[in-house]
Formats: structure tokens, sequence, C-alpha cells
């Protein structure tokens, strides 16, 4: 009895047509995936903290500068 | 955004980058005007390069070795190109005996810090149709692409939230600074008389907002409907799940090529939990003001 109730609630539309079912689906949706092939790289958001590493391991420094952080809205 | 699905899709600089280099990604907006060790030694790098420090943006790819010393630069994106300048940087490279550098204390103008007692939440959006059929891989690319950035809660708020209210100061600039299309770049923010409607409800969790955003020239515009869940423990926040979904029109001068006409626009929010290096970056609208971000 409580599941019928919670249907017409479940399917509710607003304007734009946001009912719970599509909040859930989009939230899915819209999340990163973390296994997409960029974000295996190992990136420091620091170059201090890049400096510190490159010269413990003796390795150079990579820089992806951008506008706007690369890891986020470029 | 092209770079992720481009350069740093590529096997073999991926695979290089993981084993041979220290990665680091920066918005160069910040290291190349900090008044400290960390934009100092950006900028000792940066001013080797073509780009030159105080001569607009340094973007690009850049390596160097420990000491700062420049090994290769390009600021072209194509994966061959990426790939010659890193095995340029390798041939050239020697390892040096350099201590880690100092931080020493921080430009507090570029390194701005999560609210002490706030919320970081995680703030993603995507274009859900509307394109044309794109020309090539790169439009491609932008067309699919997730915009990414993160909001900033203060603990006043955050109190508040815990409490079961809204305040309408986070509702504000969830909406000039989040309610935004970054799918394609850096986007235009809005501005306070930009804001048409603005009415929210937080009741037993729930979360619903209308927002009517639109500029004085009409030439951009976003209304919407935000329906979200929280959850506090604690008075703690202890879940955000937000998502807006409305119709978006035009474009700014970093996100151009949006779809014609209206087109539908989601915008997801959740509680940040750390473990993204994304997680740690100021929220784009924080840029150069944070207390007007903040206010």
């Amino acid at each position: 009895m409580k599941l019928l109730l919670l249907i017409p609630l479940f399917f509710a539309q607003t304007t734009f047509g946001l009912t719970e079912a599509e909040f859930q689906k989009l939230h899915r949706e819209l999340q990163p995936n973390p296994k997409v092939t960029w974000r295996t790289i190992p990136w420091k958001t620091s170059v201090l903290d890049a400096q510190a590493a490159a010269a413990r391991e003796g390795k150079p420094i990579f820089i992806w500068a951008m506008d706007g952080h690369p890891l986020g809205c470029t | 955004m092209l770079d992720r699905e481009s350069t740093f899709a590529d096997p073999a600089i991926v695979k290089l980058l993981q084993t041979r280099f220290i990665p680091v990604a920066i918005d160069q907006a910040y290291q190349r005007r900090q008044k400290d060790n960390e934009g100092k030694f950006y900028q000792k790098i940066a001013n080797q390069s073509p780009r030159k420090v105080g001569r607009g943006t340094t973007q690009g790819l850049y390596t160097a070795d420990a000491s700062g010393k420049l090994l290769a630069f390009t600021n072209n994106r194509s994966p061959e190109r990426v790939q010659r300048m890193i095995q340029t940087a390798l041939t050239k490279h020697q390892p040096v005996k350099v201590a880690p550098l100092a931080k020493g204390t921080p430009d507090a103008r570029f390194n701005p810090e999560p609210p002490k007692g706030g919320l970081v939440v995680r703030v993603t959006s995507k274009v859900l149709g509307g394109y044309e059929e794109p020309e090539n891989e790169f439009r491609r690319i932008f067309q699919q692409s997730l915009g990414r950035d993160n909001l900033w809660i203060s603990a006043n708020e955050h109190a508040a939230l815990a409490k079961g209210q809204l305040p309408q100061n986070l509702l504000k600039r969830i909406a000039r600074f989040h309610l935004v299309d970054n799918t394609r770049g850096e986007p235009s923010m809005w501005n306070d008389n930009e804001i048409k409607k603005l009415e929210g409800t937080l009741r037993n969790g729930q979360l619903r907002t209308t927002v009517q955003l639109k500029t004085a020239k009409g030439d951009r515009s976003y209304e919407a409907e935000l329906l979200g869940h929280l959850e506090t423990k604690k008075g703690k926040v202890t879940r955000f799940d937000v998502v807006a979904k409305g119709h978006f029109r035009g474009e700014g001068t970093y996100t151009r090529n949006a779809p014609k006409g209206r087109f539908p626009l989601a915008i997801a929010f959740t509680l940040a939990d750390g473990k993204d290096a994304a997680d740690t970056i100021p929220p784009q609208g924080s840029r150069g003001w944070l207390p007007g971000y903040m206010r």
C-alpha cells in the first residue's frame, strides 16, 4: 500500500520534467568516470610538490598549464 | 577538455607520464601571478620558453628538471607533437642533485583554502542534446564532455543546512557561479542583476529550486529547476545530492560552439570525498576574488 502511494510521487513532473526517477538517472550519469584514461595519470596540483618528487626520484617534471584548471573546467 | 580526450588518452603518452615523469596540472593564471616560492619556480620555467610571464597567458605543456631548467615546451595538442616533446625532454634530462624547495609563505591571494567547517561539493555539467553532427573529432569531444568544478559552502551555511535551513546566499552562489555551461571551456558567470528568479525550499531533506537567469542583452539564459536530497548526521551534512535541469541558451567567450537556440543542460552536485585530485581545486568563480564568491 505504501509503495502504491509513493508511485505518483516518483513520477511527479516539474516544469522541466525533473522527476525523482530522472534526478536519480542524471545524478548517476553526470558522475566522472574514475577509470577514464587521463585520470590514471597521477597528477599533482602544486609545482613545488612536483619539484620535491622530481628531486627525490630523479625524474623530470611534466607541467600541464592551462587557463582554468585542467582537472576542472578547461 | 580536449587534452583529456586526445593528448592524455594516448596510451604511449600516458605510460610515459605514469612511469618517467612527475606530472602536475595547474591553472597557470594563479602560478604566473603568485609572489611566493610556488609562483617563482613556475615562472622560472615559463620564462625559458617562448611564453614569458607578464605577456598574458603562459598556457602550454612544459618539461623541466628538478632545478627548474626547461627541457622542452609545446603548446600543440596533437599526440604526435607531444610525444616528440616528451622524447626530447627524456633525451636532454640529466638527474640533478637539488633539495626540495621550501614552500615558504604562500601568496594568500592565490592560495584560497576551503572554508574550515564548511563543505566542498563536486559540480559536474553536461549538455544533454541539441548539437549538430560534429564536423571533426575535436568537436565531438567537446559535445560529449563533462564540465567539472567545486562549490564551496561556508561553516555558517553548513550549520544552517544541517538545521534544515536553506541560506539565500548559498542559493545565490549556486545560481551565479555553478549554473553555467562549462562543458567547452571557462564559462561566463552570472551577475547579480542577471538573476531574474530564484526561489528555493528545503523541506524534510528535499531541496527544490526554480531559477531564471538572463543577460540584459538576452544572448545567454538558463531556466532550470533543481531537485535534491540532503541528509545530516550529528549536525553535519552527509549527503548533498542535487540535480539542475533546464534550458540553456547562448555561449561565452571561451565556450564557443554551443548548440543553436535553447538546449538542455543538466548540472549535478555531490559531496566531495577528497579522493579526486580535482577536489582540492578552488571554485572557478572564486578566481581572483574569493570574498566575492563566498559573500
